[in-house]
């Protein structure tokens, strides 16, 4: 097992040509669950279910000491969910999302689909009722919160179904889904963040008021953190159509500061009203980002 | 401030690519999307200031830089006060200095030669010069002197007072021509002269632009003078004018003959005297006109010269016409000729007359036998065809230059006859270029009869002196007393042992007015600057003591070029 590559600590693009969302996102998971000593959501229950194999890195205090006198046999304990955790994953599928900075890397939604695809199974695999909502400048996709089987397929289908950056990520949409969200849980928006912060933050801060625990993955591409190109160039919003022209050279210092502390910015709103906010670059192997979340 | 290499200086259009690389790069830049437009309009919004600045002065670095180098390329040259023991440099230069050594430098001013000053400008202005420069000096002889700096002064040292006469403005007209042809950075002209209103000529310099003319100022102190213009002998008498500057007074004219004084008369300058020479013997004399000593002693002597010989014996046959007929008489009334056979005038050769004046026939058919007698006297010209009309052009008799001839014969040469024989043989007047009164071998021979169907010399004033010419002096073979520019003095022509004309030397009159021309008129026909011995150290050679900028130049050029490195890089 250790001479087997953790494919959740590879190159997200090198990860993404295994094949499609759920090859991917299941090799990520049996990756990620497989190095680490606990189980990074909380969910797991005190009511017994079933025995499983005990494998290296479950946690010692979960081992059947009875099964082990009687047949010489390592075996942990899994539980019955008991705390009825509901997870809603928000995907932001806006047209800049399908923006990559360089052929050799996975567009911003690419990487979110495997990402949440991922998450969900986590989720899922802990019995936690896991959701999934796709949005542009309106709601695409609806798969609402459940634990039953197949639910991660009916998740991985409505990540494929939802079509690629139609229009920018509203706030009237984000505004729009919160009323679909009825009972207090998780919820994890996926984003780019290309949208106005103040308006953004108002309707996040409202799921807070709800009681929903809130979680925010700010996705950025690396070439949007660093600017370069060539000495002058035109840049145009894809989603907007407006464009301005600079000089990369010149300007990248000044941007970079722009990004750092629009960063900044989001982090400190977030944390003032207990939201979670990580920033995961595109690049950044699956399995780390997933430990954010952990 | 003058430049070594003023064609580099094309390269100051490269300044403008800054500008221009400027403009062309932000024509057409590519288009790439970029979705965080947000953040980058924010960046820029910030920056645009700071940007802005950034590209001025990038563009202002980039622009003089270019310019600074282009500049240090043309190698400016900049006043600047030459080290001690060290010349200034100057660019190089094509340079005529014009020394105005003529007769009227000879005159002396608080106790010096006017000369000394201008010999001393003309040394200071070839001192100054470099080896790479190129130097000629003119002198009142107007010959442009190529040579050395220690050359040309060597001759500047050399020079005295000239007996020549200097046109300034011919002389500065050919010195711009001359420096003109050379492809050096600068060309000059120094002018060290009296600037007396006289030796301007006429018309303008017509200096071309690029050429500089320096004309050294005239002295404060100019004296009045007078002397001699011209002394000529004429019927017995010597008519001697006086010249100098307009309004100096009257001055004794003395006329001495063998060194014996024979007249006296008081003249001021404009005016003219005659004295009445004594009776002398037949013979070639000479004489003197002097004044009273002044500044400018070259113009108070003049020599003339003056034969005298008993009239002429002469007739006139028939065929020579009724004008010829009447002159003759008129001069024989007036004892310039007596009735003889010595000079006979007609349409043919006179068989005993010592020499034949011979006019063409009335009728065509005797032109041959005019001509077989010719042949058989051994003359060299011939009668020929009839000529085409023209005005008569004679330098050897006074009076009858531009009168219309209708009728004429051409006068052909045939072989060396006369000359080959050490007789004389010479074209005497020309009509149209072509002879038309030739002497040779006793023969005086003429194309046109002396009858106003042919010419209008018989009607003429000149006509009487004319006949008195023909009979006294061409028919003896005499050239006039002539009169050219120089020491005065005289020089006898001779033929053998006879003497048969004399050249009278003696300055150019004009050189006797001192009075110097008016600054503005200097300057309109020179098309120089007038100024003293001080400014022309100053400023000739394109004001040398001028210093190479081209060094300080690079070394700011590099600053800049540090500085542009700097905001290009630290502001970035």
């Amino acid at each position: 097992m250790a001479d087997t590559p953790r494919i959740d600590l590879l190159d997200p693009a090198d990860v993404a040509r295994l094949g499609g969302i759920e090859i991917v996102a299941e090799g990520v998971v049996e990756g990620f669950l497989a190095g680490i000593h606990r189980s990074p959501f909380r969910g797991f229950s005190v009511e017994f279910t079933e025995h499983r194999a005990y494998q290296p890195g479950d946690e010692l205090r979960y081992l059947d000491w009875r099964i082990l006198a009687r047949a010489d046999r390592l075996f942990v304990k899994q539980f019955e969910e008991e705390t009825n955790l509901r997870a809603m994953i928000l995907m932001d599928a806006s047209r800049s999302m399908a923006w990559r900075g360089a052929p050799a890397r996975l567009t911003k939604r690419a990487y979110a689909d495997r990402l949440v695809a991922a998450l969900a199974l986590i989720l899922l695999r802990q019995r936690d009722a896991t959701g999934l909502i796709t949005f542009d400048e309106a709601v695409r996709e609806v798969v609402p919160a459940r634990v039953r089987a197949g639910q991660w397929a009916r998740l991985v289908r409505g990540l494929e179904r939802t079509p690629d950056g139609r229009g920018t990520a509203a706030v009237a949409a984000l505004r729009h889904l919160t009323s679909l969200l009825a009972r207090r849980g998780l919820v994890v928006l996926v984003s780019d963040l290309l949208f106005d912060r103040d308006l953004a933050l108002t309707a996040l801060r409202y799921l807070r008021h709800r009681g929903h625990q809130v979680i925010v993955l700010h996705l950025m591409d690396p070439a949007e953190a660093e600017l370069s190109g060539p000495p002058e160039v035109r840049f145009q919003d894809p989603e907007s159509a407006a464009s301005v022209v600079v000089r990369p050279r010149e300007l990248a210092r000044a941007y970079g500061e722009t990004v750092r502390r629009e960063i900044a910015a989001w982090r400190t709103m977030c944390r003032r009203h207990g939201i979670a906010y990580h920033h995961v670059l595109t690049d950044l192997p699956f399995g780390m980002a997933l430990r954010l979340l952990a | 401030m003058t430049f070594l290499h003023p064609l580099a200086l094309l390269g100051l259009a490269a300044a403008a690519i800054p500008a221009l690389l400027h403009l062309l790069e932000r024509r057409i830049p590519p288009e790439a999307e970029f979705p965080p437009l947000r953040y980058l309009s924010e960046a820029e919004r910030q920056s645009a200031r700071r940007l802005k600045l950034r590209h001025l002065l990038l563009l202002l670095l980039r622009t003089a830089l270019i310019a600074l180098i282009a500049l240090a390329a043309a190698r400016p040259l900049v006043p600047a006060p030459a080290p001690m023991g060290r010349a200034g440099v100057h660019p190089r230069t094509a340079l005529v200095v014009i020394l105005d050594n003529s007769v009227s430098s000879g005159v002396v001013v608080d106790g010096r030669p006017v000369l000394d000053r201008l010999r001393a400008a003309a040394r200071s202005s070839l001192a100054a010069a470099a080896a790479s420069d190129r130097l000629w000096l003119v002198l009142a002889d107007g010959i442009a002197r190529a040579g050395t700096r220690e050359a040309l002064l060597t001759t500047v040292d050399s020079a005295g007072v000239s007996t020549r006469r200097l046109d300034l403005t011919a002389a500065v007209r050919d010195a711009a021509r001359l420096v003109n042809a050379e492809p050096l950075e600068a060309r000059e002209v120094h002018v060290m002269s009296d600037l007396q209103r006289t030796a301007l000529g006429p018309g303008r310099a017509g200096v071309t632009r690029g050429i500089r003319v320096l004309v050294l100022a005239a002295g404060s102190r100019v004296p009045a003078n007078r002397g001699v213009g011209s002394a000529r002998v004429s019927d017995g008498a010597v008519a001697a004018s006086v010249v100098g500057t307009p309004g100096a007074g009257a001055v004794a004219v003395t006329l001495r003959v063998r060194g014996r004084e024979v007249g006296r008369a008081l003249a001021a300058p404009g005016s003219a005297v005659s004295i009445t020479l004594p009776r002398v013997a037949p013979g070639w004399w000479v004489g003197e006109a002097t004044l009273d000593p002044d500044e400018l002693r070259a113009d108070d002597r003049r020599v003339f010269a003056w034969r005298v010989a008993p009239p002429a014996r002469a007739t006139a046959s028939s065929g020579a016409g009724p004008f010829v007929a009447a002159a003759l008489a008129v001069l024989e009334q007036g004892q310039r000729v007596r009735r003889g056979a010595d000079v006979v005038i007609g349409d043919r050769l006179e068989g005993g007359a010592a020499v034949s004046v011979v006019v063409p026939p009335a009728d065509a058919a005797l032109i041959g036998q005019v001509n077989r007698a010719l042949a058989a006297r051994g003359a060299r010209w011939r009668l020929g065809v009839a000529g085409t009309p023209g005005s008569i052009a004679a330098s050897s008799v006074a009076g009858i230059d531009g009168i219309q001839v209708a009728r004429r014969y051409r006068l052909d040469a045939m072989g060396e006859a006369g000359s080959e024989k050490g007789e004389d043989s010479t074209v005497l007047a020309r009509v149209n270029g072509e002879p038309w009164l030739a002497r040779d071998a006793g023969v005086l021979l003429l194309g046109s009869r002396l009858d106003t169907a042919w010419t209008a010399l018989p009607a003429a004033p000149a006509f009487v002196p004319f006949v008195d010419a023909l009979v006294n002096r061409l028919a003896r073979g005499e050239a006039p007393v002539s009169e050219v520019e120089g020491a005065p003095g005289v020089e006898f022509r001779r033929r053998g042992a006879d003497t048969v004309g004399a050249i009278v030397s003696g300055p150019d009159p004009r050189e006797s007015d001192l009075t110097p021309a008016l600054p503005a008129v200097v300057r309109d026909v020179l098309g120089g600057d007038i100024v003293d011995a001080a400014a022309l150290a100053a400023r000739r050679f394109a004001g040398a003591g001028h210093s190479d900028a081209s060094g300080p130049l690079l070394v700011l050029a590099l600053l800049l070029a540090a500085a542009e490195l700097g905001v290009a890089t630290l502001t970035r």
